[in-house]
């Protein structure tokens, strides 16, 4: 979708009056244009009071123990919703595959305990979505790497659950592949023992593949000098 | 990741910890609800159950309007808090108020909603039904909703068609398509009347006074 065809669309977009295809492709331009943020910003400061300007009127009290419990519930068991059905199956088999990989593991760390669970999270949504994929990279390298991601919301996270250390001088760096051009994602370090998650936000209509490939310690390169060493078809 | 190239594609820079990231968001908010819905992508549950005191009301209020059953908007509401809960991290404070990103979360878990529940009632789906066709009632309906003076006034300066067009979507919960169909008009013109009506409520209740209920 072309700006000016995603900008045309802002208003009903902030409306929520355009249909799912719709609503993906004007979600899929905005991500990576910062004057259609700035103009539905505005748009939803409008639907805001819309949206306050109704007739107020308390919640029944039974509302603020359902939510609470809800939330307690949700902090120690993830619960699909009725909604998700569509791919349950799938994500279901997903979801242990994610959570073993993460390993709900007895970290006494409190900190590190946190950050799995954001990160858990962050994952969990993703496979939440019906629409969310999971591709395992593959290579000359013996590892265990899925790339999860919601073309529809732009999320991917890189799961790492098993990769040898690159050695001191090196790190992996992984790519977004569009067409023959490779655009940097950043770059990692397997932890031992211990899977590690990628969490970036992106177009992925754009790109083909995701590949990794080692590059010299700290920061990578800004174009792969080395061949991958893991690929995976998006 | 340093590269010009891509930080251009990647929308946010990745970080490999995510609690990192979280920290960093939460460092740069100044206003207190941005910072609530960043205590809340970090798990704090005191800071959500502030959060929900300050917009329980309205979120209820809006599934109400919309959906007309205290018990369907009972249960969208915990949806929309419990969505909260888990996707408080999505909220960017450089791209709108907490209080907009909240209710239109609420809104668009609300439509949602009310779709669900209209394909379970018009199945199959009769084109040309003529209950579902026109649109004043719900108009006049959710013009009657609306308590809040300057929203109000400012729907007022609309014309007739782009008031007709907005309130069907807003508080409707119908789609463009879905009005062009329902009011039998082309398409183009409802996504005229959509996109001019909402640029003048932008002039009028953006740069005016706030709607603060």
């Amino acid at each position: 979708m072309t700006h000016e065809q995603a900008s045309e669309l802002l208003a009903a977009f902030a409306l929520h009056a355009l249909d799912r295809d719709e609503t993906r492709a004007v979600s899929a331009h905005m991500r990576s244009c910062a004057e259609c943020q700035l103009e539905l910003a505005l748009l939803q400061e409008v639907t805001g009071q819309l949206g306050s300007a109704v007739r107020q009127v308390s919640p029944p009290p039974g509302l603020r123990e359902a939510v609470l419990a809800g939330i307690q519930k949700r902090q120690n068991v993830i619960q699909l919703q009725r909604g998700w059905a569509v791919s349950l199956a799938a994500a279901a088999a997903l979801l242990l595959l994610v959570l073993a990989a993460l390993g709900v593991s007895l970290s006494r760390q409190l900190t590190a305990l946190s950050a799995r669970l954001t990160a858990q999270e962050q994952v969990l949504a993703l496979l939440a979505a019906p629409t969310a994929r999971s591709v395992s990279l593959t290579g000359s390298v013996t590892a265990a790497v899925r790339f999860v991601y919601d073309p529809d919301r732009g999320r991917g996270a890189l799961v790492v659950s098993d990769l040898r250390d690159p050695g001191r001088e090196f790190v992996y760096q992984l790519w977004l592949i569009a067409g023959t051009q490779p655009e940097s994602a950043g770059v990692f370090r397997p932890a031992p023992g211990q899977p590690i998650v990628l969490p970036l936000a992106a177009d992925f209509s754009r790109y083909q593949a995701v590949a990794i490939s080692v590059e010299h310690a700290p920061s990578g390169a800004p174009q792969p000098t080395t061949t991958p060493v893991l690929l995976g078809k998006l | 990741m340093r590269t010009g190239a891509s930080l251009a594609v990647v929308e946010r820079p990745f970080r490999p910890r995510a609690v990192e990231w979280e920290m960093e968001r939460g460092a740069t908010q100044a206003d207190h609800e941005a910072t609530l819905l960043a205590q809340i992508a970090r798990r704090d549950a005191t800071a959500f159950e502030t959060l929900y005191d300050r917009y329980s009301r309205a979120v209820y209020s809006l599934a109400l309007r919309l959906l007309g059953n205290p018990q369907a908007a009972q249960e969208v509401a915990q949806e929309i808090f419990l969505h909260i809960w888990r996707g408080a991290g999505e909220f960017i404070p450089t791209r709108g108020s907490a209080r907009s990103w909240v209710l239109s979360l609420a809104h668009h878990r609300t439509v949602d909603a009310l779709r669900r529940q209209r394909v379970r009632a018009v199945e199959p789906l009769a084109e040309g039904d003529l209950g579902a066709v026109g649109g004043a009632d719900v108009v006049d309906q959710a013009l009657r909703g609306i308590e809040g003076a300057t929203v109000r006034s400012a729907l007022m300066t609309l014309s007739p068609e782009q008031r007709e067009a907005i309130v069907l979507a807003y508080y409707g919960g119908y789609t463009q398509q879905e009005i062009a169909n329902r009011l039998r008009i082309p398409l183009g013109t409802v996504k005229t009347r959509i996109r001019d009506g909402m640029q003048r409520l932008r002039v009028q209740l953006v740069h005016g006074e706030e709607e603060r209920r």
